[in-house]
Parts: structure tokens; C-alpha cells; sequence
């Protein structure tokens, strides 16, 4: 085998092991609850890993939004609060559902208007350096 | 502590000889009437007189906040889906907003109006911020400023209910189920 042959070999090798890795993570349900004018907005989603190895979910971002970041909602003592999370790592075939009081992206300053229906895209972040795409549906917050 | 060891015992006390039953939390008489000076949606000075003659929900927020806030008056929106339009009309619900630094008339007209017509925005000065939520026992406080300037805002997270005539009936928290809001609702509407 040449020199040539193995490297394309290689390429592919490289090529298949991404694609098998990115297919192991997958998201639904995902949607964002608009408030209206520019009122920080909440992304809801359930993350899934179907593979044999943990991932760390480290962030996200959108270009629709200057800010993402993602938050968990508290209650300590009849009070409501929220606070940052800087990382959630998920087990081999494990899944980690952000809902309503819970865990939530938290996407402020949109970059245009979004509208009621309209897909929005959010990039997932992990540590690892994997990045997963998906489109977030804009809802009413009073239809949740 | 003391305060709480008497709101259960009072709790404890009145259930014990009331004939309602409701399904989220009893706190009549545990809390005395609603009573406040605010600014309302419009810019107008409001006091709760100008609330009397229908049930009332109460609940502090603010409208930056993603989370919790919009979960609270979706879950309050729901309830109201499920009751008969002369029940709906005799409701109002009230957001307090405990952030009047952001929250001007118009930012809590077009919030509240994505919830529906029985939702009304108040806020008011610290003054009257702090006699309402000492009033019902709560508190609120601010976080620090990012880089942005954002903060959050700590508050209540459960929804005070009154009845007509402002008297105090119930507590509803985030787990109590739309359908149990629905009927303790409904039975308000016929309390006074």
C-alpha cells in the first residue's frame, strides 16, 4: 500500500470515528420560550448519549444571540433563584432533560426579531471539543 | 422560625374547622388581607381597593428572569384555560415585579399581555416592594452585575391567593398539578 493510499485511508478512518461519535449524541424536544422585545429567552431540550463514553456538555452558543449561557434554577427556603452551570457531564447511555424550573439555557440579546414558530439555531458545546447543532423551535411561553 | 411554627399551627387550626377543601395550600387567615400602593401596567397609582370583587393570584417576579417566572404564570395560564369564561372573569392575576430598576409600564404591559388579559404588571418603589413582601412574610433581594449588567433577582416562588374580598386563602407552589389550580379556582370564585 503507498504512502498515498494510507493516508486516505487514514482520512476516511478519521472521517468515520467523528461521524460515529457525533451520531452517538442526539437532542429533542428542543425549544425556546420567547418572552417578548428582548427579554432574555429559556432553551428547553433533552440531551441523549448513546455512546460508551461520558461527554461533558461545557456550553452553548447561537447566532441568533450574543449570550448563552446555562443556568439551573434553585428553590432553598420558599425563595426562587438561579445559578450557573459551568459543566454537566453525561453518562454512557444517559440523558439529561432541561425543563421548566430546572436546568435551562438562558440565550439574551437577540442579534434580529424571532417570531413565534421560528427555528432557531444552538450549537452544543462539549469539552471534548465536539459541537452538536440543533434547531430550537421559538414557542410561547404560555402555551408551555 | 417562630413565624413559621405559627403559620403551620394556625394552618393546622383553621383546616381543622373549615368546610372547604382545597387542593393546594390552605393559608386563610394565616396572613392578613391584601393591601398595597403599586403603579400599575399604565403608569397609574393603584391600591389593592382598586382590586376588590374578584379573586386574586399574587405573584412576585421579574421579567428578566427565563426560567422560573414564565414556568410560574404558564402554569397559572393553564389553570385559567380550564375554567368556564364566568369563572375566568372573576380572576385576576398580579405580577409583582420586584425589579423596577428594568421593569417599566410598558416592558410589564407586553409581558404580561403574552399570558392573557387576566394578567395585570404592578411595581413600585423599594418602600413599597419591601411593606408587601414583609406583608406576606417574603423578601427579595439582587445578585451581582455581570459584565453585561445583567443580575438575577431572588423572590417568592410560591402564588398567594385571595378571595373577593381580599382575605387571604391559598398558597400555590410549582407542583401543585394545572387541574388542582383549576378547581381551588374555581371554589374561590365562590368564597367570600
Amino acid at each position: 500500500m503507498g504512502l498515498k493510499r494510507r493516508v486516505i485511508y487514514g482520512l476516511l478512518l478519521c472521517m468515520f470515528a467523528a461521524t460515529a461519535v457525533a451520531d452517538a449524541l442526539s437532542v429533542t424536544d428542543a425549544r425556546l420560550r420567547l418572552l417578548p422585545g428582548d427579554l432574555p429567552v429559556a432553551g428547553y431540550f433533552r440531551l441523549i448519549n448513546e455512546g460508551d463514553d461520558s461527554v461533558v456538555l461545557s456550553g452553548a452558543e447561537s447566532s441568533a444571540f450574543e449570550h448563552v449561557t446555562m443556568h439551573q434554577s434553585t428553590q432553598v427556603d420558599g425563595m426562587a433563584g438561579m445559578e450557573p452551570v459551568p459543566e454537566l457531564e453525561l453518562a454512557p447511555d444517559g440523558a439529561i432533560e432541561f425543563l421548566p424550573g430546572g436546568y435551562h439555557l438562558m440565550l439574551m440579546k437577540r442579534r434580529s426579531p424571532i417570531e413565534f414558530g421560528a427555528e432557531v439555531p444552538v450549537t452544543l458545546i462539549f469539552a471534548d471539543g465536539q459541537r452538536l447543532s440543533v434547531q430550537f423551535q421559538a414557542v410561547s411561553p404560555a402555551a408551555m | 422560625m417562630g413565624k413559621q411554627l405559627f403559620l403551620i399551627l394556625s394552618v393546622l387550626l383553621l383546616t381543622g374547622c373549615g368546610e372547604q377543601t382545597w387542593r393546594t395550600t390552605d393559608i386563610s387567615g394565616a396572613m392578613p388581607e391584601l393591601n398595597f400602593n403599586l403603579t400599575d401596567e399604565h403608569g397609574h397609582a393603584v391600591t389593592a381597593d382598586d382590586y376588590r370583587g374578584k379573586s386574586t393570584l399574587l405573584f412576585f417576579g421579574f421579567t428578566n428572569c427565563p426560567d422560573v417566572c414564565p414556568t410560574t404564570l404558564a402554569q397559572l395560564a393553564g389553570a385559567v384555560k380550564l375554567l368556564s369564561e364566568d369563572v375566568r372573569k372573576d380572576l385576576q392575576v398580579l405580577f409583582v415585579s420586584v425589579d423596577p430598576a428594568r421593569d417599566d409600564p410598558a416592558t410589564l404591559r407586553r409581558y404580561t399581555d403574552v399570558f392573557g388579559p387576566r394578567f395585570i404588571g404592578l411595581t413600585g418603589d423599594r418602600a413599597a416592594l419591601d411593606a408587601l413582601t414583609g406583608r406576606y412574610s417574603t423578601t427579595y433581594s439582587y445578585g451581582e452585575k455581570d459584565e453585561s449588567g445583567n443580575y438575577d433577582v431572588s423572590h417568592s416562588s410560591a402564588v398567594f391567593a385571595f378571595n373577593r374580598e381580599g382575605d387571604v386563602r391559598l398558597l400555590i407552589r410549582a407542583s401543585d398539578p394545572v387541574e388542582a389550580v383549576a378547581e381551588d379556582l374555581r371554589q374561590l370564585s365562590q368564597d367570600s
